[in-house]
């Protein structure tokens, strides 16, 4: 027929092009095979990602056993250069093939009716009885010096960036500092306790977990770990906390007026360990869990508050819907501080740390030498955050090295310059140990002293 | 191979087309052809291999650099952000400090290196200072107060790994010190360039010890050492006439001289006139270069199953009790009734069984206090064993002692290997009988003024 068409030599070449076209296409098509199964191509997925989708498709409930089993069947399904499971290399090892872990059960539940537990009522009643009876374990460790307990976490998972856990450790080594100085106890939450409450939502069942079980702890300070200390000497004025129950960052005006979802910040707070603390975590978490629930507040949230984007319900957003829309159940006992940093926007604090060395000294907590300097929008632990990398990671060096300097020179030492992690000496070693003070009098500071009756 | 069969068929159908024509199609035509398929099929196959090696390493390329192939407009900015990333993380991780130029010499073999002024009378100066500060004591409700000194380098681990666990590591010390009153100072400084690595804890210690007079021991912890015993309190009357207390066996150290017979990755110092003199003593073979190498030597030589390498503290300590032994034994105390260091390749995989049988409190091989990962080396890029054997054990020991903490709040891990947790007691109206029943501190509270 296509001799008919073309003729015979012009067929006979048209069949041995043909010939060469499918010896073309042969090769091409085992070239993409072979680049599919290594490298990817992109969206076009991998084999791995089919046979995930495979695995997803029919193990749809938790199965530990075939779970542990196809966990290790998928780490040898990865790509030619995969781990050896016997390399002595760190580089060369996936973490993710020992993490057991299993899948949450999978809840299409519309949770209106979540409780973060069963309504206590007595709670003043009940933990004053237990004060009475552990005299040992006082809420007080000194007439104004409340026993506070400061709560931080992360995930116990490895972040996703490869130097977020560097990070994370650079910071509660920061807080550790602090705490130390001022008789503050730390926990290190690394426990997600409800998976309904995930993400920003964790620590409202932790918090009051922690509240329940440390009765002795007078005050809660829950702190972010994008949060450094930057004022090592400045001590929490908690006698003007006497009568309220919840301290934050933030201004009158700009929550309960103007309703900004930044009016208060709740990477910093203070929370009384009492009745009234436990019925406003009560109030504040329905709008947490997460699905439908967290997405419907979400669009609440961001019709009722000013300025804030279009995103699922975060607790800092809700807190603030809670407070304008119920003022006088909860304002009373409320304290938006801003006399001092208690969480201070990084933006504008950073740059002048230089400025401040100069002109000021430790002691502050304010403007001049702000107490907190809180990394908002640069989550180092994920992959995305809302500034550059580059401007983040430089300037978390240079907010811990100045927090870091005021305790190295307790001892003699500072940083280099804020953004070296070398250390110089600024005092030299002396055969008279004792008589040496640091400048800010940080070595044996009058908040950390115990009573002179009774040992703490 | 089935598209050959159909090329081959169809070269052989186009073939009667042209016997058609002609002439019989020739035999040796036929093998030509045959020599065409067959030279078509080899090539194929090594541009199969060839492309197979290439991506191979592309694939390793990628993994650093971060090339992706088959871009989309989300995927390229991610490719961006990730690029910037790793260009950043390489500046942050390199050993190059931009804002330092200068570079120490290393320190002339014929000088005598020291720790500090030489101190002679701190046991009186100290006293003096304790009475004139009793708001700083130095035993607080019946126990000397003890500050756990522990830390890791300042640049960011050679692997992300590394850091995730010196986090949990410092969340592990944070959680057990908590428990038990004890303060911790995290270093993360080299205070003494001369003395870096495993010997910059010396600097560290005598200058904690002169800092804080009010500090009776200063108990060092390595970074790779986890407490799995949330319940075992130090039995510190047991130490009252020691100054130095080194978890070891006397028979490997004085028979065997054996350069493992102590552990110095969990010791604990008084803070005394002798422990500042112990400590002069010790660091003469610290100082990196020349000194260090030639003392690596000497202790190889007098020490069994040494290998080959820089002088590191714990051989040193070694031989300097060893040689010097009647100045400094008697206020050493070998301590093996517990495992103040447990190494952890005897241990971790017991775990399961002691849950079982014992309960903590123990802080011996049947509930550990201290699991030690000696070699695992995760913040560096090659340890001494597989990196899943290292990885998985410190992820149980993890969570063995996380469970113990965990047990005051109702919760446990799913498995020693899960990161996530399960209710173990449900939320109470009365959630303050469970704490008087499971909180650890008051136990220990307890326990200490029974004995007191």
């Amino acid at each position: 027929m296509l001799e008919k068409c073309l003729g015979a030599q012009r067929a006979k070449r048209f069949q041995r092009a043909l010939r060469h076209c499918k010896v073309t296409i042969l090769c091409l098509f085992l070239t993409v095979v072979v680049l599919r199964g290594t490298i990817g191509a992109g969206k076009f997925g991998t084999p791995e990602q089919d046979f995930v989708d495979i695995r997803n498709r029919f193990y749809s409930r938790k199965l530990p056993e075939p779970q542990r089993l196809l966990g290790e069947l998928h780490s040898t399904t990865t790509s030619v250069s995969s781990s050896d499971s016997s390399t002595n290399n760190y580089n060369a090892f996936d973490i993710n093939t020992i993490l057991l872990d299993e899948p949450e059960e999978e809840t299409d539940r519309e949770n209106f009716n979540y409780r973060l537990g069963p309504k206590i009522s007595d709670w003043d009643e009940q933990r004053s009885r237990w004060l009475r009876k552990n005299p040992d374990f006082p809420n007080y460790l000194r007439p104004n010096k409340p026993r506070v307990l400061l709560v931080t976490g992360s995930s116990p998972k490895p972040c996703e960036n490869p130097v977020g856990d560097h990070y994370l450790l650079k910071s509660i080594k920061n807080k550790i500092d602090y705490c130390r100085l001022h008789g503050i106890e730390v926990f290190y939450n690394m426990a997600l306790l409800d998976a309904e409450m995930a993400g920003f939502w964790a620590k409202l069942p932790l918090i009051r977990k922690l509240l329940l079980s440390h009765p002795e702890v007078e005050f809660l300070w829950w702190m972010d770990s994008d949060a450094m200390f930057t004022d090592m000497a400045f001590e929490v004025p908690w006698e003007r906390y006497k009568e309220y129950n919840l301290v934050m960052h933030g201004w009158d005006e700009m929550v309960y007026d103007d309703k900004n979802w930044i009016g208060l910040n709740t990477g910093s707070f203070l929370l009384r360990n009492c009745q009234w603390s436990l019925d406003i975590l009560d109030a504040w978490a329905p709008m947490g869990p997460k699905g439908r629930v967290r997405d419907e507040a979400g669009k609440v949230l961001t019709r009722e508050l000013k300025d804030r984007p279009v995103f699922e319900a975060d607790d800092q957003s809700a807190m603030v819907y809670l407070l304008a829309k119920e003022k006088e159940k909860w304002g009373g006992k409320v304290y938006l501080e801003n006399g001092y940093y208690l969480h201070g926007y990084w933006g504008i604090l950073v740059d002048r740390y230089e400025e401040m060395i100069e002109n000021y000294r430790p002691g502050f907590g304010d403007h001049r030498w702000p107490l907190v300097t809180h990394f908002v929008g640069c989550k180092p632990c994920g992959k995305f955050g809302d500034y550059p990398v580059e401007r983040c990671l430089k300037q978390m060096d240079r907010a811990f090295n100045f927090g870091d300097n005021q305790i190295l020179q307790i001892y003699g030492f500072t940083h280099k310059s804020l953004g070296s992690r070398g250390v110089k000496r600024i005092r030299d070693e002396t055969s008279n140990p004792l008589e040496v003070k640091d400048e800010f009098g940080l070595l044996h500071p009058s908040f950390k002293a115990v009573k002179v009756s009774s040992s703490k | 191979m089935g598209q050959e069969n159909n090329h081959k068929r169809t070269t052989s159908a186009a073939l009667p087309t042209a016997r058609g024509r002609g002439a019989a199609l020739p035999r040796g035509r036929q093998i030509q052809k045959t020599f065409n398929n067959i030279k078509i099929t080899i090539l194929c196959g090594f541009v199969t291999i060839l492309v197979t090696f290439v991506s191979d390493d592309i694939l390793v390329l990628r993994g650093t650099i971060g090339v992706n192939l088959g871009s989309s407009d989300a995927d390229a900015v991610n490719q961006n952000l990730v690029e910037e990333t790793n260009r950043i993380l390489a500046e942050i991780r390199s050993d190059a400090d931009p804002n330092d130029p200068d570079e120490q010499a290393p320190l002339n073999p014929n000088v005598t290196y020291s720790l500090g002024p030489k101190i002679r009378n701190w046991d009186e100066e100290r006293k003096a200072w304790l009475l004139q500060n009793p708001e700083y004591p130095n035993f607080v409700r019946g126990k000397p107060r003890i500050l756990l000194l522990t830390g890791s380098p300042p640049k960011p681990c050679d692997n992300p790994i590394g850091d995730h666990y010196l986090l949990k590591s410092i969340k592990n010390k944070i959680d057990y010190c908590r428990l038990h009153g004890i303060e911790i100072v995290y270093n993360l400084a080299h205070l003494d360039v001369e003395l870096a690595g495993y010997w910059a804890k010396l600097p560290m210690i005598r200058r904690l010890m002169l800092s804080h007079p009010e500090v009776e021991w200063i108990w060092w912890m390595d970074s790779d050492a986890f407490f799995t015993d949330m319940v075992f309190q130090l039995p510190m009357p047991k130490y009252d006439k020691y100054n130095l207390v080194l978890h070891g066996y006397p028979d490997l150290m004085f028979e065997q001289k054996s350069w493992i017979a102590i552990n110095t990755g969990s010791f604990l110092f008084r803070n005394c006139q002798w422990s500042l003199d112990l400590l002069d003593d010790w660091a003469p073979m610290g100082p990196k270069g020349p000194i260090r190498e030639e003392a690596g030597k000497i202790l190889t030589a007098n020490l069994k199953g040494r290998p080959a390498f820089e002088a590191d503290d714990q051989s040193a300590l070694i031989y300097l009790l060893l040689s010097k032994k009647d100045k400094w034994m008697d206020k050493v105390f070998l301590e093996n009734s517990y495992y103040l260091h447990g190494y952890w390749a005897g241990l971790v995989d017991r775990y399961e069984e002691m849950i079982e049988k014992y309960h903590p409190g123990l802080g011996d091989e049947r509930w550990p206090f201290v699991t030690h990962f000696v070699g695992c080396k995760p913040c560096g890029s090659y340890g001494d064993y597989p990196v899943e054997r290292c990885l998985s054990s410190m992820e149980r020991a993890f969570n063995f002692a996380d469970n113990q903490v965990l047990k005051l709040y109702g919760f446990r891990h799913r498995g020693l290997l899960s990161p996530k947790i399960k209710r173990i007691r449900n939320e109470t109206v009365n959630p303050l009988e469970f704490v008087d029943q499971f909180d650890i501190r008051r136990h220990s509270a307890e326990s200490t003024e029974s004995k007191s």
